[in-house]
């Protein structure tokens, strides 16, 4: 039998505090979102813990309620705004950036990601004094604009990461077959990247719904979009109906996250 | 051979794969978006400007604000009380967010899955949400106040919402996750057998902890700490919901500027001072990242 002396004992002790701080910091994860979600089946019209009742009104509520109805709906727009400018500009810049010889191409790769780097309030602010030097105002068409702008970043990456690990023979193989570029793009290489597409359009989607800091600054007055809204009820207002919005969104973030290890697996994200 | 048409030929050269074509519109739109903005910002710093419904009307060169905010004592403590915030940030979270990848690293598929699952669903919740949970806890009626005076610790509920310490608790939470992803990336490159020898050579776990995965991790470490650094010194979700509306850091101080107080040139004088100075912390942290490399590979020899 092995027997516990004075540095093994050391060794155990160092080790079981770094796992009791790890589970300490799983659980800071975890918890306030169960709490939030705990609390929006409160019966009181004002959070107190613990919950006294049981009820699904707060989430009859939000939906009766048309601010926050078209809040939701201006915010899905300019998600999928975004997620499709971010395709449509960010799947051929990462080809240009991945395959690309010619001078430049490692440039390319590191200003794309520039603007993802910067501060989302200082984009947000530049962009909306641009915008009012050319008498541009701050419009949903801004804002998608310029969230795309700041998110196109990740669907670069993402798309690039997997067209280095696309094996090129598959290509080559096409080619010699006598496939055109077209074809082989469109029977090869889009299918093989259509994961990573999808994992970058979940993220893209969720920035333009979620975003608060280029949104301040650019979104629309007439088109309020959810954040907005969001910031406004949880400064002024102490019932469990933020509760309820927020179950709403995480339980939205739950489903992309199913989404997202359904496409490229939970484990390739952080690539 | 048959002539194919103009068009299919054209996507062909456009898909060659080897031109810079395929990256042009984005590049327009990032110049157009991205770049020109920040050269007006910049140019709005150094001028005195006319706005009138929204719309710059005259612009005239001039340091006066630039040279009134590097003065002003406002801007003193806003920009001092925003770097020790952030700089707390990001050390509490490297303390807890390094455990989360050392258990990532020990841990079997469903630790791993586990970890995974708690630190990537935040990402994809608004920071608003996250941040509304925690005035959830620590509100006056709140869980942590509830408890204490349950067990009857406290007769009267403590005031932790609206103070300095929940708008810390808020952003090390909220920030956490941005701190684990990096380090579990570099973590689980490592060569395993590293660690193997370790432990065959006899060392204890601590011992390889701490000459084999700390200074590996180091690279994560700092792309961790600098993107932790970048979000919670930019950020006014949680200082404005936490710290009650009173609890000014430098982005509240953007946001009241630019959209209640209209005071445009302010505005783009303190987003500057806001990105030059976030831009000097990166650096510090680059070069520190660099110093801890030198020192993983001598480790490593």
């Amino acid at each position: 039998m092995k027997r516990i002396d004075g540095a093994d004992l050391i060794d155990r002790l160092g080790i079981g505090f770094i796992i009791a701080l790890a589970v300490l910091a799983l659980a800071l994860l975890l918890l306030p979102a169960v709490i939030v979600v705990v609390m929006s089946f409160d019966t009181r019209g004002y959070i107190s813990f613990p919950p006294v009742g049981f009820t699904l009104d707060w989430y009859v509520k939000v939906f009766n309620q048309p601010v926050l109805v078209d809040a939701m709906w201006t915010s899905i727009k300019v998600g999928l705004y975004v997620t499709a400018l971010c395709i449509a500009l960010g799947v051929p810049t990462a080809l240009a950036c991945a395959r690309g010889d010619f001078r430049g191409a490692t440039a390319l790769s590191v200003f794309v990601l520039v603007p993802h780097m910067v501060p989302g309030i200082v984009l947000g602010v530049a962009v909306l004094f641009s915008g009012a030097l050319l008498g541009i105002g701050p419009s949903i068409w801004l804002q998608s604009v310029s969230l795309s702008v700041y998110v196109m970043a990740v669907m670069v990456r993402t798309v690039m990461a997997r067209l280095q690990r696309l094996d090129p023979l598959l290509e080559q193989a096409s080619a010699n077959l006598g496939a055109s570029r077209w074809q082989t793009f469109r029977i090869i290489t889009l299918p093989l990247l259509l994961p990573a597409i999808l994992a970058g359009a979940v993220f893209t989607f969720i920035e333009g719904v979620d975003n608060l800091s280029v949104t301040i600054f650019t979104h629309g007055y007439r088109d309020r979009p959810l954040p907005i809204e969001l910031l406004a009820i949880v400064q002024n207002s102490n019932s469990p109906l933020v509760a309820a919005v927020s179950s709403v969104q995480i339980m939205l973030a739950v489903l992309a996250l199913l989404a997202i290890s359904l496409t490229i697996g939970l484990d390739r994200v952080n690539e | 051979m048959t002539r194919r048409p103009l068009l299919l030929r054209l996507v062909d050269e456009l898909l060659s794969g080897r031109g810079i074509w395929p990256a042009v519109p984005a590049i327009v739109v990032l110049v157009v978006v991205a770049v020109i903005p920040f050269g007006v910002l910049l140019s709005l710093g150094f001028s005195d400007i006319v706005v009138s419904r929204g719309v710059i009307v005259s612009q005239e060169l001039s340091l006066r604000h630039l040279t009134t905010a590097l003065a002003d004592p406002l801007y003193h403590t806003t920009f001092r009380r925003s770097l020790t915030l952030a700089l707390t940030t990001t050390f509490f979270c490297s303390l807890l967010g390094f455990p989360v990848a050392y258990l990532f690293l020990i841990g079997g598929p469903w630790v791993r899955r586990i970890i995974l699952v708690l630190t990537i669903a935040p990402i994809l919740t608004s920071g608003i949400v996250r941040t509304y949970a925690w005035i959830v806890i620590l509100g006056g009626r709140g869980v942590v106040n509830a408890t204490l005076m349950e067990f009857g610790l406290i007769s009267q509920p403590l005031r932790i919402i609206n103070t300095h310490w929940a708008v810390l608790i808020g952003m090390v939470q909220i920030h956490l996750p941005i701190m684990i992803l990096p380090l579990i990336a570099v973590m689980s490159r490592h060569d395993s057998r590293l660690e193997e020898a370790s432990a065959n050579l006899g060392a204890s776990r601590l011992a390889t902890l701490r000459t084999i995965i700390l200074p590996l991790s180091v690279p994560g470490l700092g792309t961790g700490a600098a993107l932790v650094f970048t979000l919670s010194y930019t950020t006014f979700v949680v200082p404005q919901l936490l710290g009650g509306g009173n609890y000014l850091n430098a982005a509240t101080m953007v946001y009241e500027q630019v959209v209640y107080s209209l005071e445009w040139s302010k505005g783009a004088v303190t987003a500057m001072i806001l990105m030059a100075t976030c831009l000097a912390v990166l650096l510090v942290f680059a070069w520190l990242t660099h110093i801890g490399t030198r020192w993983t590979r001598v480790a490593q020899r």
